[in-house]
This record gives structure tokens, C-alpha cells and sequence, in this order.
């Protein structure tokens, strides 16, 4: 008992000390940014990393050779560490080169892997050939990188896999050697040219302007061959994929992959140890929105400043959206999202609740570059083009019948822009005036097209029975049902019956391989915010059917397969801009999908995060945020104070219900 | 004595081997490689990226039988999944994660810490507190505050562990103020703060099963006849509760106990999940959510195994306790 009074009154006293304050004290005046994740990053090799939560830390730590511009939209290329964007070059037999040439004296971040190739050093100079040595990688079948198709393009890319992979066939002496004298002795990509210490040609065998994106991603990042040969997994050292050698504007210190990260700036930087260059990706813009500036995104008073602002960001795991939030709240995160169960008390008519506006949060909304669809599977027989106009017209119908606009209200608060067609806003050729006639809800249009499809009130005359059609999904969550329900309901309002057959995922895959299937949903995240790679989900090369490629829903179009070939290669222009048009005519009519949504990111911030704009595109942006931590320190101070007295009463009502009975027994004992 | 251990073990390896099998065919019926694979390289990835990724991974190989081997052939048998899982986790010899690459040894050693440092104070404090607690109502028997806490005691058993967890982050976290809702930090300076708000909802959480049982076994024993002799005797009721009482009841208490110790590596799921604690608890959540099939198999084989041993280890203790018990 004596022993239970001292840990209570330990406990007390403990609790007296007490604060929900997770950071410990002598934090609270650096210039720090605090951030979570939820997904643990797999894995750091910026040949591999593809999710977002890979691309926060890769994204950061490993400097890309050009950047998007911060503040425009729709997204324009800048230089990174190229000098300048390159121009494509036309050669004999339609091949194109893009010229690199790197900044000179970029300094990798300092790392014991260097002392590999001369004694005692800790960083070098990026040379034109770290770069080739990247591009090698994501050609090395060994690194399984799942962008590689991605470069095919470029001369020589397919064979010199081929050639490494029947290298390491031949024996042991071959896979023994170090892995940068293996691409040496495999001859190297042919295509991939390095003129010099900062030069470096690529050469592809046709035109492919969007591959200029890639190079806006890590995946191309320069990488010293010396921390892919010294990470390796052995004698205390980590795994190359646990570990990042970059040349970024901050570099990671702490990698507690299940747990938590720190970032921390880098001194080496070149846009610190050279802020007299003024480089593009190293200097605030001078031109800001004004409506940035209104909205209190985006201060002026940092245009033209050298980045970063920041010393240090901390990312703790938080796993459930509940706590983080409720730490956001707290003012313990400087930024988030918003939760599902707490959406309508932050968010009254897409703008935030006076309670929140009193403390001094921002809410900042962009449309990602996605979509979200229905699709028919068009090699179908009934829904798809072997029924050629009665299936249009049923189609069309279907398509009318889907109010997109309730489906957002229920299941997403909302958040999603209603699609019109395959292009979301901030992409080139996206209209905003444009209504899609097939996709504005229309009960009596729709049932008339169903009986000029020849299912007067949704009844197949084959049958005298509402026509059967299958809705097949691989998602069998109840969450995912629900949704699915919402169509199936909107098409039994024109007397179709759609069964839902959902299976597992591997079920619907192979139903999808051997084209049994009829409609799905399925949606779409841009690698870069290009028309291109929206349009290509339905050019008839990369049909499901015939080469296992995106476009799901099997749509082959021989005019839709000449715009796109057409508009593909060229630069963001009116001509471009009519051959979409034409395109996105071409997808209206036929319909192999119901455009559904565009996702709407929704991002809270606090009145202390400065420069915070968001990216739609997965591209993190912490060289640009700044914090203020006295206006934190000050309300989190505010908002944090703890309240003690439901502890008093609480050990008081205790004390007060027990002494009557020890009195009580006591008496009676005595 | 050593004739009861050698079969108990004995019974324990059939067992263990039973677990395998199991895991075995629930794992490949309910998933397959390519969902794994899927998983693990993302849903962009053209199908020759799965296919290397179950070559690397060693995912390529058929379930139970590989017909390419000659019917002589030991690899028609041993080339398989099934004879590599065996292998893999009879000889300890747990691989990589799916997920991640991760060695899982590593991942397991990393996660046994955090786990332990939330475990063992709960496991401590919640023996502590239920057993005070129940000594404390017992004595008071058919008062009102036996009935107060019994009523409680039913409360709490009623809710959802998970509500306890999100009431108790909201109210001691968001309203009050006094722990931080979640995180970890192992410094020792720091680490009370964290574990203080998920020690806090456990407790409450295991609060009413274990007062109830404890408490139902000290009436049981309240009433036997040594304790009328006790009193009898002249003994204080202190002296009867502590000295008597608690003493012969902790046979039954025992048994309850030994068989938890070795739970306290596995960490507590959801506890951890919604703390932030990186433990073997969230691991195990984590190797749910991602399909990290090599991970799972490790965590319910050890499970298995930690079973077994608690059990072996209650059913010796029980007889070191009670010198009435013979083991044979």
C-alpha cells in the first residue's frame, strides 16, 4: 500500500511537470520545420523510389538536372544543375540529341564513400559522367528500376540491358568485378554521350520531347559510382537503399525509416556557396502571383533570395490521420491534410471555419494532376465497339446518368474538380469552359439514346429482361462497394441491371488479361504534367489487349491514334492545342469512359509557414518554405497550456468515496 | 521431470511445424506472389519489373512441386516455396522483407526495444494496479464500493480498446494537455512523456478483466478455511490479505502472468500503431497493410513459438509454486 501511495504521488508530481510538447526544448528557436508521414519510404535508390513518400526524401536530398518552377502554372521546366534547358537537335534518321551541360563545381554532399576513389576526400565535383552512370542504372535489369521503359528511347538503352544481363550470365568473374567497370566493360549506353567533365549528349533514336521531364526527377539525379559500390549492406554499412549521397539543398542526417527523418541543410550547397550566380533552382522567383500574394501563400519580401531558408526538417511516422491531425492542430506539425471525420468542422463552404481562420491557418487547394473514370472495356460485345452505334449510344447514356458532382459530396467532401475529360486543370490543352454534353446529367436525354440503342427502358429485347451488364473490380473493401453501388444505382435508374462482381485483385487482373470484363473503374496519377501523358491511357498501342499497356478500357481509334502521333512531339502550341481539341471530340463521342473526377488536394497550414504553395506534381519543395519560430513558440505556448485541476478533483473524488468506508468497517469492526 | 519437458517440447515441435504448414497454405491461397510482387514494385510497373522482382525475391519458384526438376531430382521437391519457407524459418534463417528489402533479423532486433519499453511498464503497472485493486474491493466485499468498482469494471470491458485510445488522445492529449498524443523518443530524459499517455489507455483498457479475475480469485480464497484460522488465530486483516490471501492466490495469478511474458516482445498492435511507437506491434500492422508476406510469416512463426515457450514456462512455474504439482 505504502508502496502504491509513493508511485501515485511520483506520478503526481510527474504530472505536474507535464507537456504534450513531443520536441525537445532546445528546438523551439531554431528554424525548423516539422513534418509526418504515414507510408515509410521502401527504399532511397532514386533509380527505384517512385511513391510519394519515397520522392519527399529523394526529391530533397538528390538535386535533379531541371526543376519545375515553383510559383507558374501550368508547370514550366528551369534549369537545375544543367545550366540551361535543352533544345533538341535533329540528326540523320530522325534521331534528336539533348545537350546537358552541368554547373561546374556542384559538390556532392560530404560522405565517407569517396575516400573510395582517392584517400582522405569526403565529397567531389558532379561530373557529366555521374550522370551516365545514373541512366546505366535504371538500364541494369539488377536494380528492377520501374521507369527503365521509360528510356528506351534513347539509343542503344534496350541493348546495353541486354548485353549487361548476358555478361553476368557468362560467369563469376564477371558479376565479382566493381559495378561501375561492368557498365564500362558491358560498352555503356550508345546514346548516352559524355563530352567532357560537364557535357553530356542524349541521344534518342526518335522524337520524344516529354522525356525532358524525366530529367525533372530524381530518377536521373548524378550518382557517384563510390556510394552505390560502399553502401552494400556489409560490415556495419547500410544498404545503398537506405542511404542518399546527393548533391540536394539539404542532406539526410537521420533515417529511422519506420520512425522518423531529419533533413539538414547543406553547407555544400551549390546554390549557398554560390549565391552570386543567381541560379534559377536556387533563387526565390522574382514574379509572384498576386493572388499568391493575397491568399498569404507566398511572402514577396523573399524574391530573389538564396535558398533555402530552413535549417533542419523533422518527419516523424504518424500512421493514423487522427493523431497527426490532432497534432497539427496543436501546432505540433506545421502543415497537413485534412481528415475525413473532422472535414466539416475545419471546412464550411470550401472555405475554412471562423475557428480556424481566428488562429491563423491557411487552407491552400490545387487540383492534382489526375483522374479518376469509369471505363467501358471497348472489345466487349455488348458495351464495347463490336456493337458498333448501339453500344455508342448505350454508353452515352450510362455516361449521362452519373452525377458526379453527389458522388464527390459523398464520398470525398467534396474534394475533386467533376472531369469533362481526360485533361485536369494546369495541364496544356485543359479548357475550362468546356462542358462535356455526355457528362452533364441528363435522365430523359439518357433514356432516349438507351432507346435509340435499342433497350427501350433499359429492357434487352434478346431477353424481354433489363439488360445484364458486369461492373468488375478488384477491390472488395466495403468502402469500395459503397462507391460502386452509387453507379450501379444511377444505371438501374434507366432499368439496366449491373451486377457488381468483385474478386480479388489477381482475379480481376486475369479477368482484365483475358478481356472478360465489361466496366471498371480505375484511375490515373501524372509522372509529369504534359497532355501526353494523359492521352496515351487511350491510344491503341498501349491497349490492355495487345501489349498489357494502360489503356484498360481497349480503345482503339485509327484518327485518336493519328492526333495523338501528331501532337505528341510537339511544343505547347495553338496547333497543339487543336489537334487535343480534336482528341478529347473523338473521346466525348465514343465514350470508353465516364470522366469522373480530378483529385483536389486540400493542405492546412499555419499562420508560422511562410512560402508554402502546393505542387500537384510529387515534387517537395523545402527549399523554398520558411518557418517563423517565435510566432510558433508563441502559440503553441497559447495553445498548449496544460489543465490540471480534472486531476485534483479526480484524486479528490477518490478520497472522498473511499474514507466512508474504511471509517464505516473500521466502526463496525471495532 | 525431464521426461515431462522432453514431451512437451515434442509436442511443441508438431506443432510448430503444424503453424508453418499453415501459414503456408493460407498465405499462398489468400495471396499470391504477384499480389506481392504488386505491392512491392507499385501499380505503374510494366509486368517484366514483377516478374524480376519475383526472380530476385525468389517468388518464381513453383508451390509444391517443380516438375522442371527429373522425378530423381531432390530439387523437384527442395526447388520450391514450400520447402523454402520451411527452411527459412526452422533454421532461422528469416530473409528479406517483401516490402522494403530490409534484412527482418534487423528489423526485429530494431522493433523488440521500443515494444519492451512499452510493454513491460504496462505489463508491471496494470499487475500492480489490478491486483491492489482487487485486494482493495475483495476486502470491501458487498459494499458499495465493491459494487462501484464491479459496475466500473463492466464499463470498461464493454468499450472498444480502440475508442479508449482515440478518447484518451483526445482528452488527455487534445483537451488537457498533459502527454504528447503520440511519438517516441528513447532518450531516457524523454521517453516517460511518451509512454506515459499509451501506459495510461492500456491500463484502463485491461483495467476491469484483470480486477474482475483477480478479485474473484482473493474472494475464493477469502473463504477458505485457513484464513478463518488466521483470524482466528488474532492476524490483522492486513497481515491475512497480504501474508494469506495474496500469497495462495498467486497460483492461479501465476499462471495468468507467465503465459503473458512472452507477448511482451510482440508488442501491442494497436497501441503502437496509434502511439507511434516503433515497435513489433506496428511492424506487424505495417506487414498487414503491405502484403510483406516474409515479414508476417516471421512475426506469427515467432508468435507461435513465444506460445509454446509461455505455456511450457507456466506449466514448470505452476509446480515451483505449488509444491502439490508434479510434473511427469
Amino acid at each position: 500500500m505504502r508502496l502504491s501511495i509513493i508511485a501515485g504521488l511520483a506520478g503526481l508530481l510527474a504530472l505536474l511537470g507535464c507537456t504534450n510538447n513531443p520536441y525537445p526544448e532546445v528546438d523551439r528557436d531554431q528554424k525548423v520545420l516539422y513534418s509526418s508521414f504515414g507510408e515509410a519510404p521502401k527504399t532511397l535508390d532514386p533509380a527505384v523510389a517512385y511513391t510519394t513518400a519515397e520522392h519527399v526524401v529523394t526529391g530533397t536530398v538528390y538535386d535533379s538536372l531541371l526543376e519545375y518552377h515553383y510559383l507558374r502554372r501550368p508547370y514550366e521546366l528551369i534549369p537545375g544543375l544543367a545550366e540551361a534547358v535543352p533544345e533538341p537537335e535533329t540528326q540523320a534518321g530522325e534521331r534528336q540529341t539533348y545537350r546537358f551541360k552541368l554547373r561546374r563545381g556542384v559538390l556532392f554532399h560530404a560522405d565517407p564513400c569517396f575516400a573510395l576513389s582517392q584517400q582522405g576526400r569526403n565529397t567531389r565535383e558532379v561530373l557529366a559522367a555521374d550522370v551516365a552512370f545514373q541512366l546505366a542504372r535504371l538500364a541494369d535489369p539488377a536494380v528492377n528500376s520501374p521507369v527503365a521503359s521509360t528510356f528506351a528511347d534513347i539509343l542503344g538503352f534496350t541493348d546495353f540491358a541486354k548485353r549487361l544481363s548476358d555478361l553476368r550470365k557468362s560467369g563469376p568473374d564477371f558479376t565479382a568485378l566493381p559495378i561501375q567497370e561492368q557498365y564500362k566493360r558491358a560498352g555503356g549506353i550508345e546514346g548516352v554521350v559524355v563530352r567532357g567533365d560537364v557535357e553530356l549528349d542524349i541521344v534518342l533514336a526518335g522524337p520524344n520531347p516529354q522525356i525532358l521531364y524525366w530529367f525533372a526527377m530524381p530518377f536521373t539525379t548524378p550518382m557517384p559510382w563510390e556510394a552505390v559500390a560502399y553502401y552494400d549492406g556489409k560490415d556495419g554499412r547500410p544498404n545503398f537503399s537506405d542511404h542518399a549521397v546527393g548533391t540536394g539543398a539539404f542532406r539526410l542526417t537521420v533515417y529511422e525509416r519506420q520512425h522518423r527523418f531529419v533533413l539538414e541543410r547543406n553547407l555544400n550547397w551549390y546554390g549557398t556557396r554560390h549565391p552570386e550566380a543567381k541560379a534559377p533552382g536556387a533563387t526565390f522567383p522574382t514574379q509572384i502571383d498576386q493572388a499568391d500574394i493575397d491568399a498569404g501563400r507566398i511572402d514577396p519580401a523573399y524574391a530573389g533570395r538564396a535558398l533555402p531558408f530552413l535549417d533542419r526538417i523533422n518527419f516523424s511516422r504518424e500512421r493514423e490521420g487522427i493523431p497527426r491531425f490532432n497534432k497539427f492542430l496543436q501546432g505540433y506539425y506545421d502543415d497537413g491534410g485534412i481528415i475525413k471525420e473532422s472535414f466539416d468542422a475545419i471546412v464550411k463552404d470550401d472555405r475554412l471555419s471562423p475557428e480556424m481562420v481566428a488562429r491563423g491557418m491557411r487552407l491552400d487547394t490545387e487540383v492534382e494532376p489526375t483522374v479518376f473514370y469509369v471505363g467501358f472495356n471497348m472489345e466487349d460485345g455488348v458495351i464495347g465497339a463490336p456493337a458498333g452505334d448501339r453500344s455508342r449510344n448505350l454508353r452515352q447514356a450510362m455516361s449521362l446518368a452519373i452525377n458526379v458532382e453527389d458522388y464527390l459530396r459523398l464520398f470525398l467532401n467534396g474534394r475533386g474538380v467533376p472531369a469533362q475529360s481526360p485533361l485536369p486543370p494546369g495541364i496544356f490543352g485543359y479548357n475550362k469552359d468546356y462542358r462535356n454534353p455526355f457528362r452533364q446529367p441528363d435522365l430523359p436525354r439518357a433514356r432516349a439514346l438507351l432507346a435509340e440503342a435499342g433497350y427501350k427502358n433499359g429492357i434487352d429485347p434478346a431477353t424481354g429482361q433489363p439488360l445484364k451488364l458486369t461492373f468488375d473490380t478488384g477491390n472488395t473493401s466495403a468502402q469500395a462497394l459503397l462507391q460502386y453501388e452509387f453507379f450501379v444505382s444511377a444505371w438501374r435508374e434507366l432499368g439496366l441491371d449491373v451486377q457488381i462482381k468483385a474478386t480479388t485483385y489477381n482475379q480481376f487482373q486475369d479477368r482484365v488479361r483475358r478481356g472478360a470484363y465489361q466496366i471498371f473503374q480505375w484511375g490515373w496519377v501524372a509522372d509529369f504534367p504534359d497532355p501526353e501523358n494523359f492521352l496515351f491511357l487511350l491510344e491503341c498501342s498501349n491497349a490492355q489487349s495487345k501489349s498489357r499497356g494502360p489503356n484498360t478500357a481497349n480503345f482503339c481509334n485509327g484518327e485518336y491514334d493519328r492526333l495523338y502521333r501528331e501532337m505528341k512531339n510537339l511544343p505547347n502550341d495553338d496547333r497543339r492545342a487543336g489537334l487535343i481539341k480534336q482528341m478529347v471530340q473523338i473521346v466525348e463521342t465514343d465514350r470508353p469512359w465516364i470522366e469522373l473526377y480530378h483529385n483536389e488536394d486540400y493542405n492546412l497550414s499555419h499562420a508560422w509557414l511562410v512560402n508554402s504553395k502546393p505542387m500537384g506534381i510529387s515534387n517537395p519543395a523545402f527549399k523554398y518554405k520558411d518557418v517563423k519560430p517565435a510566432m510558433r513558440r508563441r502559440l503553441r505556448a497559447e495553445w498548449n497550456t496544460p489543465v490540471r485541476w480534472p486531476l485534483y478533483l479526480m484524486l479528490l473524488l477518490i478520497v472522498v468515496a473511499t474514507v466512508p468506508a474504511v471509517k464505516t468497517y473500521y466502526r463496525e469492526r471495532l | 521431470m525431464a521426461a515431462y519437458l522432453i514431451r512437451r517440447l515434442a509436442y511443441g515441435a508438431v506443432t510448430v511445424l503444424g503453424v508453418l504448414f499453415l501459414l503456408f497454405i493460407l498465405f499462398f491461397t489468400v495471396t499470391d506472389p504477384d499480389d506481392i510482387a504488386r505491392k512491392a514494385v507499385g501499380e505503374k510497373a510494366r509486368p517484366d519489373v514483377y516478374v524480376q522482382w519475383k526472380k530476385n525475391h525468389g517468388y518464381d519458384r513453383p508451390l509444391m512441386l517443380n516438375r522442371t526438376h527429373a522425378a530423381t531430382d531432390s530439387r523437384r521437391y527442395t526447388d520450391t516455396l514450400l520447402f523454402e519457407h520451411f527452411r527459412r524459418m526452422l533454421t532461422f534463417d528469416f530473409g528479406r522483407s517483401d516490402a522494403d528489402d530490409t534484412p527482418i533479423a534487423k528489423r526485429l532486433m530494431a522493433g523488440a526495444g521500443p515494444s519492451l519499453s512499452l510493454t513491460v511498464p504496462l505489463f508491471l503497472l496494470g499487475l500492480l494496479v489490478g491486483i491492489a485493486v482487487a485486494l482493495f474491493v475483495a476486502f470491501f466485499r458487498e459494499t458499495y464500493i465493491d459494487r462501484a468498482v464491479l459496475v466500473v469494471c463492466m464499463l470498461t470491458m464493454s468499450v472498444a480498446s480502440l475508442l479508449y485510445i482515440i478518447g484518451g488522445q483526445y482528452l488527455v492529449g487534445m483537451l488537457l494537455r498533459w502527454f504528447p498524443i503520440s511519438g517516441f523518443d528513447p532518450d531516457a530524459a524523454v521517453i516517460g512523456r511518451f509512454l506515459a499517455l499509451p501506459v495510461l489507455v492500456g491500463l484502463v483498457t485491461g483495467f476491469g478483466a484483470d480486477v474482475r479475475l483477480y478479485r474473484t480469485i482473493f474472494i475464493e480464497e477469502m473463504n477458505r478455511d485457513y484464513v478463518r484460522t488466521a483470524r482466528a488465530k488474532g492476524c490483522g486483516d492486513a497481515r491475512v490479505m497480504v501474508r494469506h490471501v495474496l500469497r495462495n492466490a498467486l497460483i492461479p495469478i501465476l499462471t495468468n502472468i507467465v503465459i503473458a511474458i512472452p507477448f511482451l516482445f510482440t508488442g501491442a498492435l494497436l497501441l503502437e500503431s496509434f502511439f507511434g511507437i516503433p515497435g513489433l506491434g506496428s511492424l506487424t500492422v505495417e506487414a498487414i497493410q503491405g502484403n510483406d508476406f516474409s515479414t508476417l510469416r516471421t512475426i506469427v512463426y515467432l508468435g507461435a513459438l513465444l506460445f509454446i515457450v509461455g505455456q511450457i514456462l507456466t506449466d514448470f512455474s505452476y509446480a515451483l509454486a505449488d509444491p502439490r504439482v508434479r510434473l511427469s
